[in-house]
């Protein structure tokens, strides 16, 4: 397309300037066979197997002819040569095919045989040589970056599809593991004895796998720094004693908010350990409400007696008061107990900060 | 959230789910879908021992879907992870053949994404595979009776995704949303926490029964959402032909 707009040019500009031609029969012949070969070139060109280094050799082979055409028909002293722009195409072409070496050598041909063929140079003669001697490195610069983009593009499309494919072949892989460990596990427990103990080991290597599997979904493609999900991080605590509920979807908080949390949490159960037992149960639920966080810790435990904290504090012991009240307190949130024969609950509320993310 | 000052004790019209379990009943007709060989013989012979008319198993979607109408089962005991189609587009296939049917799933990994799928789809009750014989024969039992099995990790799930849905920021615009009520927020979070109906029903002080249908309410308005936003994609995309 810019091949034939410069030809026009070509044609436009020769007709204005037709009384100069000493030869104009033979000029003409020339800018037709520049038209021949333009519409040869566009024709030749659609076809990305055609375009050979011949073929962009004979264009500029042709343009260079061209250039050296111009005293010929004109006279010595001529202004403009025939070609004139026209000698851009093949430069272009060339600089995008080859990129900035192929621009620099063929800006300095035509700059070369430009200068070569004139009797003196101008200054708008050098203006154009010298446009000729930046526009092919650079045109073949930007060629050349936005090959090399494309060629990153399609390489990361494939490392995407190559890196699902592997979660999707791992998946299945994992979901035989966890099958068979459920089955032990289920197995052994009914046959007893030794065949518990079994048991138990494959549940407890199963619900690591299924963390681990969570863990591995939840990673995004990209990695913020300064940020931490707190789905991930709390169901990470969750064991075939701990039952851990999370909205499903990431809940990003700042990082070091996130390590507070599960401390918190961590806290909590380490006191239905101690206080209840090695093998109490104990849920954790995670709820995202808009622009604050709520955790909850609860267990089935005889619950704490009224006091009993006041009096740990007065005496000095502020494990539970530190760990999980000042952590709390320091990320600008409230803990609360509630406490019972129904066991004990702890309500953890924190702001969500300056929302994060798109 | 809207407000509902004192929680009606009686529940709003929730007849259909609640078979009577007075009358000697007939064995429960249950059909297993599992891949995994051992599972299904596993599962197939705990349901059988417990007094359940196993009638019929199958390895994969495919086999289940062309199963399913000359078992006709009452329960389907699926497994999310199945050569396709896999257990969500089981769910809603048989569903749709038989509305009256129950599909609890069992399932190994924590997919908790498929298994919220599975709910919207339809599924009443979910069970993670490490649970006991004991968890598992109970759990088709109540969902056979038209009653739903939720985990606590399902609740949270579940609680996520009307929170997600109600939120105007995130995701595209949905005018027609469903909400909980607040009883039912509150309900749900009880689950959540791990708390068995009966817990829940002491707490609350109000009938196991209620609390039942408060939570069979939270899953039948993800599931109406689900298919109206299904009928609205289909038409969007020209696909409402017949």
């Amino acid at each position: 397309m810019l091949r034939v707009v410069f030809w026009v040019n070509t044609v436009a500009v020769n007709l204005w300037n037709a009384d100069n031609f000493q030869r104009p029969v033979a000029g003409v012949v020339v800018v037709v066979l520049l038209g021949a070969w333009t519409a040869y070139v566009l024709h030749a060109c659609a076809d990305a197997a055609r375009r050979t280094p011949v073929l962009l050799g004979l264009d500029l082979a042709v343009a260079v002819a061209a250039l050296v055409s111009s005293p010929l028909l004109k006279g010595e002293g001529f202004q403009a040569t025939v070609p004139g722009f026209w000698v851009a195409g093949p430069l272009l072409a060339l600089a995008v095919r080859y990129g900035v070496r192929g621009g620099l050598l063929a800006g300095a041909v035509l700059a070369g045989t430009d200068l070569l063929v004139r009797a003196e140079v101008s200054q708008g003669n050098y203006g154009n040589v010298f446009l000729l001697l930046i526009g092919g490195p650079v045109v073949g610069y930007m060629a050349d970056s936005l090959r090399r983009m494309a060629a990153e593009r399609d390489r990361a499309q494939r490392e995407a599809a190559a890196e699902a494919e592997r979660v999707r072949l791992g998946r299945a892989v994992h979901d035989g593991v966890l099958q068979v460990l459920a089955l032990v596990q289920r197995r052994g427990a009914e046959l007893g004895g030794e065949g518990a103990e079994l048991g138990r080991l494959a549940g407890e290597q199963e619900a690591a796998l299924r963390r681990l599997i969570q863990a591995q979904d939840a990673v995004g493609p990209e990695d913020r720094t300064g940020i931490a999900d707190l789905t991930t991080a709390l169901a990470a605590l969750g064991s075939s004693r701990v039952s851990v509920a999370t909205p499903g979807a990431p809940v990003e908080l700042a990082a070091h908010a996130v390590e507070e949390l599960v401390a918190v949490v961590r806290a909590c159960l380490d006191n239905v350990r101690t206080h209840v037992g090695a093998d109490a149960p104990a849920w954790v639920l995670l709820e995202d409400v808009g622009d604050r966080v709520a955790i909850s810790v609860r267990d089935e435990g005889p619950g704490i007696p009224a006091g009993r904290l006041d009096q740990a504090v007065a005496q000095g012991r502020l494990g539970v008061s530190q760990s999980i009240c000042g952590r709390v307190a320091d990320l600008g949130g409230s803990a609360e107990l509630s406490t019972g024969a129904f066991g004990t609950e702890w309500e953890v509320v924190v702001p969500r900060g300056p929302r994060v993310g798109p | 959230m809207r407000e509902t000052p004192a929680a009606p004790a009686s529940d709003p019209a929730v007849s259909e789910a609640a078979a009577p379990a007075s009358a000697e009943p007939a064995p429960v007709r249950v059909m297993v879908v599992d891949d995994h060989p051992m599972w299904r013989d596993a599962v197939e012979r705990d349901l059988a021992a417990a007094g359940f008319d196993v009638v019929g198993v199958a390895a994969d979607g495919r086999q289940a879907l062309a199963r399913f109408p000359a078992c006709r089962p009452q329960v389907l005991v699926l497994d999310l992870q199945i050569p396709e189609p896999n257990g969500v587009a089981v769910t809603a296939e048989v569903l749709r053949h038989d509305p009256s049917a129950r599909v609890l799933i069992l399932s190994a990994s924590g997919e908790q994404g498929d298994v919220l799928e599975a709910v919207k789809a339809g599924a009443t009750g979910y069970l993670v595979k490490s649970a006991s014989r004991e968890e598992l024969i109970d759990a088709v039992r109540r969902v056979a009776a038209g009653d739903t099995v939720f985990t606590a990790g399902l609740a949270g799930l579940v609680l996520g995704e009307f929170r997600r849905l109600a939120d105007p920021g995130a995701g595209p615009e949905d005018p027609g949303h469903p909400e909980l009520t607040e009883r039912e927020t509150e309900v749900l979070k009880m689950v959540a926490k791990g708390m068995s109906y009966k817990q829940i029903a002491e707490r609350l002080v109000l009938s196991h029964r209620t609390v039942q249908n408060h939570v069979q309410n939270t899953l039948r308005k993800l599931q109406m959402h689900n298919r109206v936003e299904l009928t609205r994609w289909a038409i969007e995309r020209g696909l409402d032909g017949d």
